[in-house]
């Protein structure tokens, strides 16, 4: 502000006053009483030409509508100032009535030229005061819709009039609902879908036209994707078929490690029981063997006569030992552990056969020296 | 002799063809070409697109990136009236232009998400030069801009009757579904098998089997079930021009954000990181000066009355 003495400037300052924003609101102001003002005529306008503009020429609002986009593309910047600001002022009138006719709801707030456009959403971390003072901007949608409907017609196919083979293409008779863009497999779970029931659409009416459809297998010709390509992704499916198969196998050998040792275990087990029946049931025979001894004629044991002897048929060792043998295994041992044989236990120091408390008490007789029992002799 | 019936037998076709029609027949040319500064999966892309475009006509790299009315001429000098531009800024972002040749309109649209044939592995494949289904989104005739759209893909992407290197069958179709604001592509093999078998093809596709066994409910027709082919993008428009690469602007979208302000958007919040750092260290020293904790700088501590240099001065 250089037309502002010192001291104005140094009170604002003081005070905290921006003037940016006292300039914008200032603009606001004015672009509002200027909008209203031109409003309020364009709609009396409006009005009175209502019926008119029905029939009017496309072509007008060709005309308009162009003049509105070469505004914002900026090409207008050599008309003048006054005049420019006017023109703007009905572009912009022009550009949102028709927008609403169109049916179109989009908030657009005009904006003059040196305005920066900023976007709502940078708008809502700003501060309670600072949002009083903005005037909110939003980059101005163009759609001409009369142009574009223009450019459509000047180019379109008439697709009702061709025949279904001329074009090939279908709409589907309801949108595509996608609920989740970023979710890729019901994403294109709907792509598949919608190109499928298209399929099925055109095959019907290409073979009601005539049309040859399906490739003959004998009919051979260059494809989109080459030879190699497609050995190339062949080796790729291979691969990657190979890998889960052996992956699979290391899972497999995995569990098994982990149970190897349960299943030996339990095989040891089986083995013990096995031993243990046996021995049970040679015990319980050779009880039944004792108790034969006494009645010899009982039933069971003739049955049982089989049996026995396949059991005891087998002569143990020491059955089949001389009897030196016997003696020397009885008075020095045989087998079973060396160590601690000499060594006292319970039994051996609760053993009191060596002792007798007559000798305890010097009682017996003493024994007789050396010379004594040499002449004894 | 053979002259004669030749030129007979034409007339005669031409004539049992003008009539029957009766309208003006489907007849595209595509120019398709790149600007210079592509990638090698923008140029991937493109040979792949031209590869299902037997209508199309490849040129060579466009050396300039301001002057595209230098199209129309190319265009007019391939006797095409489509052209389908590659623009290529900062070698990664990728604009589509594609445009009526001589009198537009013209549409500018951004891709992303792009995939070569060549780097997605799909089983797919079909005859090079057939003719494609195109299947749209009906959302595509809700608004007139789209309708702009869409009748612009069918006149590019669909490969009219008797194109020069088109084949008589029909084996591939292609995807165009409106969502999130931008146009997904997709294009897939037609793979038609006998009701009760079931091929190795079909076995790939086990996840989609289901659903196609119930649409087709059975019949004496073969089934149909769609292997994917490729290429894959997504278009997101933003601006339509009424004339060809030139002329005022029709339609803008307000929602398309370009790569450049998201990059330095990432940038600035990187940047915003440090600076918020760097402040709280200066707070941090101002209160430590405002406590008199800091033996330079700041307030210096009131005295204590209990302090030694107070009571024994």
């Amino acid at each position: 502000m250089p037309n502002k003495s010192k001291l104005k400037m140094a009170l604002a300052a003081e005070k905290g006053t921006d003037f940016n924003k006292l300039k914008l609101h200032k603009k606001e102001k004015l672009a509002n009483k200027k909008k209203a003002v031109k409003g309020t005529v364009e709609k009396s306008n409006r009005k009175k030409t209502e019926d008119e503009w029905e029939d009017m020429e496309e072509e007008v609002e060709d005309e308009e509508a162009r003049s509105g986009a070469e505004f914002v593309a900026e090409e207008s910047g050599s008309e003048e100032e006054a005049e420019g600001l006017m023109k703007i002022n009905f572009d912009e009138i022009d550009e949102s009535d028709s927008d609403s006719s169109a049916g179109e709801n989009d908030q657009e707030v005009s904006d003059d030229e040196d305005d920066e456009d900023i976007p709502m959403s940078d708008l809502e971390d700003l501060d309670e005061e600072e949002k009083e003072d903005m005037i909110p901007h939003q980059r101005l949608t163009i759609n001409n819709t009369v142009a574009l409907t223009a450019a459509l017609k000047r180019i379109a196919l008439p697709i009702s009039k061709l025949p279904f083979s001329e074009h090939q293409s279908i709409t589907t008779s309801e949108p595509v609902k996608i609920e989740d863009v970023s979710d890729d497999l019901n994403r294109e779970l709907a792509f598949y879908a919608q190109s499928l029931s298209a399929v099925q659409e055109a095959r019907k009416k290409l073979k009601a036209e005539g049309v040859p459809f399906t490739r003959p297998i004998d009919y051979f010709a260059e494809m989109v994707k080459a030879d190699e390509h497609m050995a190339k992704i062949k080796a790729k499916l291979i691969d990657e078929a190979a890998s889960k198969k052996a992956s699979a196998e290391a899972r497999k050998q995995r569990d098994l490690k982990k149970f190897g040792k349960q299943v030996q275990v339990a095989k040891l087990q089986e083995r013990d029981k096995e031993r243990k029946q046996t021995m049970e049931k040679i015990k319980t025979l050779k009880r039944k063997r004792q108790g034969a001894d006494n009645e010899a004629t009982n039933e069971a044991d003739m049955f049982d006569v089989a049996v026995d002897d396949e059991i005891g048929s087998k002569p143990s060792r020491k059955d089949r030992m001389g009897p030196n043998k016997r003696q020397k295994d009885e008075k020095y041992g045989h087998g079973g552990k060396k160590r601690f044989k000499k060594s006292g236990d319970a039994m051996s120091s609760g053993d009191l056969t060596g002792f007798s408390a007559k000798k305890m008490k010097g009682g017996a007789a003493k024994r007789p020296g050396k010379a004594r029992r040499a002449g004894k002799r | 002799m053979a002259s004669v019936y030749k030129s007979l037998s034409k007339t005669n076709g031409s004539k049992e063809d003008g009539p029957a029609n009766g309208v003006k027949k489907n007849k595209q040319r595509v120019l398709i070409l790149s600007s210079r500064g592509i990638t090698y999966r923008h140029r991937h892309l493109l040979n792949d697109l031209a590869s299902l475009l037997p209508h199309g006509r490849k040129d060579a790299k466009l050396d300039t990136k301001s002057k595209l009315y230098q199209l129309n001429e190319l265009a007019e000098l391939y006797n095409c009236n489509n052209v389908f531009f590659f623009e290529a800024r900062k070698g990664k972002d990728l604009y589509l232009w594609m445009s009526k040749a001589p009198n537009g309109p013209t549409v500018k649209m951004h891709m992303q998400n792009l995939h070569t044939m060549e780097e997605l592995h799909f089983t797919g494949n079909c005859l090079k030069g057939s003719r494609p289904i195109l299947s749209f989104d009906s959302k595509f005739d809700t608004e007139p801009h789209l309708r702009v759209l869409k009748e612009l893909f069918l006149h590019i992407f669909g490969v009219p009757k008797g194109a020069r290197k088109s084949k008589p069958f029909v084996d591939h179709v292609m995807g165009f579904t409106l969502a999130d604001g931008k146009i997904w592509i997709r294009n897939y093999q037609i793979n038609e098998t006998e009701a009760s078998k079931v091929t190795s093809a079909d076995v790939e596709e086990g996840l989609k089997k289901k659903e196609k066994r119930d649409k087709t409910g059975g019949g004496k027709e073969t089934e149909i079930s769609l292997v994917e082919i490729g290429p894959r993008f997504v278009l997101t428009p933003i601006v339509i021009q009424e004339g060809s690469f030139g002329g005022p602007i029709i339609y803008e979208n307000k929602e398309f954000v370009s790569p450049n302000q998201v990059r330095s958007e990432i940038r600035l919040k990187k940047a915003g990181r440090y600076n918020a750092r760097a402040e709280q260290g200066i707070e941090r020293l101002a209160k430590k000066g405002e406590l008199g904790l800091r033996t330079s700088g700041g307030r210096a501590p009131k005295k204590d009355e209990l302090d030694t240099a107070e009571l024994f001065a």
